[in-house]
């Protein structure tokens, strides 16, 4: 593709979502303030959303500038939101979980991403590792609070390995592939671009997250926005998943293109953020407002995201993270789809 | 000076009048914090008042944090500090006096001390983990240097600081080297290179928490890390009160051990 093309290409991307915000506000009557500006923390690794930071769409919709704040871990983002820093993130469904159990005012919006292969267990060729049991009696590093230790401990679980047999070492991704250099450990439980490095250097893939859907646990990364400030701007978060879903469909109908445009954005290889892209799973707005997702309000009580978020809660009960008294009786009044609802109806 | 200082403001404040304006204060704090607590003034999860803490610490008695009981978080933290403070002390004060008692040795080290002792330990843990691994060696590492820096410091700064008209007294009366350095050095030395110790050692037990940030499973340091990464600020603040009264009982042990083997020390002619 030619610069020109994409020139183009960009330039009728902003024209089409210069005229439907056009429509967007000609049907709201009652205009709501506009923030100074919109704060979104980002991992910084490669996601459908980072098209919008690339072509300023988000921006553009909102009428106000985003901060994109970066992230390491989804512990930080509990933090950023304590402190009233960050308005809208993405992050994992288990650090969500934990901030919601300890009554951070947070609520899950959306669930853009089901984790499929992008976040895998990678095992050391040379210690024969080659399938999930061949890790009893090894080394295996993951990212504390992170969405690849719960699946790590579920794998664990579903698998009936002895835990005790194993050697879990919670490290930092960046930390993981020192460790992994200096044959500190023999497997490892995360995200790209860090499993691609792994596999270039004598390692496989031996478990990925998509095979726990069939026990029945989904894990997926959410969008979650500071209660206080969905409150007071309630059409631009209508505003924002209208816009996610343009990235989204932007991205389906040209996923290479599009991951070509997130590696030169973020400087990193096309075929890394083409594996992490292509290992994620996107439900359309549509499909999240069905009982299989978050459900329309009235499903949500019994809808697969208020129970694996159940789940997931009750699991770092059992792991000792969280207080089971600090469990909510139910995750669904943390879950609003009222903003999703908007943002499909037009 | 200092003496003349403490008894004109002391003035009329015996011990036990001083313990109880000093309980007093403390009880004060904890009251208003208590209040904010009950009374909403702060949201708990900011700052959990005192008595969400004390019905952690009896969770955590009774169940330990993350599957380890809390004395062993203790134990191992104080144990990983104290193998480091020891290692620390058994080469930094050597060292130490020979930098200051040879001007060629000082000259040689000098320069690697100096850039070292102020160098931020925080921003040696990415190397650790290359350099160490992630066993126990990457933990006792980064608690040694930023001790051992320290304690050799303050030793060649007390060997230097030793009244050079007392060495030349002793060498006049016939002292050889070594008694010079036994009888006049190690005595007029040893207070300073106490104090060094001490403050060494409180350098020493904040970098537990850089030391514990590294593929720990256990340990005080590790259990505030892991704790905020989950908003568990009550845990957070029970081990932010452990690793403030253990580290207290470290100095207290030193002031313990300064009074029985320099009883001299502060009474200078």
């Amino acid at each position: 593709m030619t610069s020109h093309n994409l020139f183009k290409k960009l330039a009728a991307a902003a024209a089409l979502i210069v005229t439907t915000l056009g429509a967007g506000v000609a049907n709201i009557a009652h205009a709501e303030d506009v923030p100074q500006e919109v704060r979104f923390a980002w991992a910084g690794g490669p996601r459908v959303w980072i098209l919008g930071k690339i072509d300023k769409s988000f921006d553009k919709s909102f009428g106000a500038p985003v901060k994109w704040i970066p992230f390491a871990t989804g512990a930080d983002v509990l933090s950023l939101f304590a402190a009233k820093e960050i308005d809208i993130a993405r992050f994992g469904s288990s650090p969500a979980v934990a901030g919601i159990s300890r009554k951070l005012p947070i609520e899950i919006i959306s669930v853009p991403e089901v984790i499929a292969t992008s976040e895998r267990l990678i095992g050391r060729k040379s210690k024969n590792i080659n399938s999930i049991k061949d890790i009893e009696g090894k080394t295996v590093a993951y990212p504390p609070n992170s969405t690849a230790q719960y699946a790590l401990e579920l794998a664990i679980k579903v698998n009936r390995l002895d835990k005790s047999k194993i050697r879990l070492v919670p490290l930092k991704p960046a930390d993981q592939v020192a460790a992994w250099k200096r044959g500190d450990i023999d497997a490892a439980y995360v995200w790209g671009p860090f499993t691609q490095q792994f596999e270039a250097d004598g390692g496989h893939e031996i478990f990925v997250t998509k095979q726990l859907q069939k026990d029945g646990y989904l894990v997926y990364n959410n969008f979650v926005v500071r209660k206080e400030f969905a409150e007071k701007y309630p059409q631009l978060v209508v505003k924002f998943l209208r816009t996610y879903q343009e990235k989204v469909d932007q991205y389906k109908k040209d996923p290479d293109g599009s991951a070509q445009l997130i590696a030169k954005h973020l400087d990193i290889p096309f075929e890394t953020a083409r594996s992490v892209l292509t290992g994620l799973e996107y439900p359309s707005s549509t499909e999240q407002l069905t009982p299989a997702y978050l459900g329309n309000g009235v499903t949500t009580p019994t809808s697969g995201i208020a129970k694996a978020a159940k789940d997931t809660a009750n699991f770092l009960v059992e792991i000792g993270d969280l207080r089971k008294s600090d469990v909510p009786e139910s995750f669904a009044p943390a879950i609003n789809t009222s903003y999703l609802k908007q943002a499909v109806a037009k | 000076m200092t003496a003349q200082a403490s008894r004109n403001t002391g003035a009329g404040m015996g011990p036990a009048r001083r313990a109880a304006v000093s309980t007093a204060a403390v009880a004060l704090v904890l009251g208003v914090w208590q209040l904010s607590g009950t009374l909403r003034w702060i949201d708990p999860l900011l700052l959990p008042p005192p008595s969400e803490i004390f019905q952690t610490t009896v969770e955590i008695l009774a169940d330990g944090y993350r599957q380890v009981s809390l004395w062993q978080h203790i134990l191992v933290s104080v144990l990983r500090a104290t193998v480091a403070f020891a290692a620390a002390i058994a080469a930094g004060i050597p060292l130490g006096l020979a930098m200051g008692l040879s001007q060629p040795v000082s000259a040689v080290l000098e320069p690697f001390v100096q850039f070292l002792r102020p160098l931020p330990k925080i921003a040696l843990i990415p190397l650790t983990v290359v350099w160490f691994g992630i066993d126990e060696g990457s933990k006792f590492f980064l608690i040694f240097i930023s001790c051992f820096l320290s304690v050799v410091v303050s030793a060649a700064a007390a060997a230097v600081g030793v009244n050079k008209n007392r060495l030349r007294a002793a060498q006049t009366l016939g002292a050889n080297r070594y008694q010079l350095f036994t009888r006049v050095v190690l005595p007029n030395a040893l207070p300073e290179i106490f104090t060094g110790v001490r403050l060494s050692i409180g350098i020493g037990w904040t970098s537990l928490i850089a030391a514990e940030m590294v593929a720990a499973n256990s340990g005080l340091g590790w259990m505030v890390i892991n704790a905020g990464t989950y908003l568990r600020t009550d845990v957070v603040m029970l081990g932010i009160l452990l690793l403030g009264i253990i580290g207290y009982l470290f100095d207290l042990a030193l002031v313990l051990l300064q009074r029985a083997f320099v009883p001299w020390a502060g009474r200078d002619a």
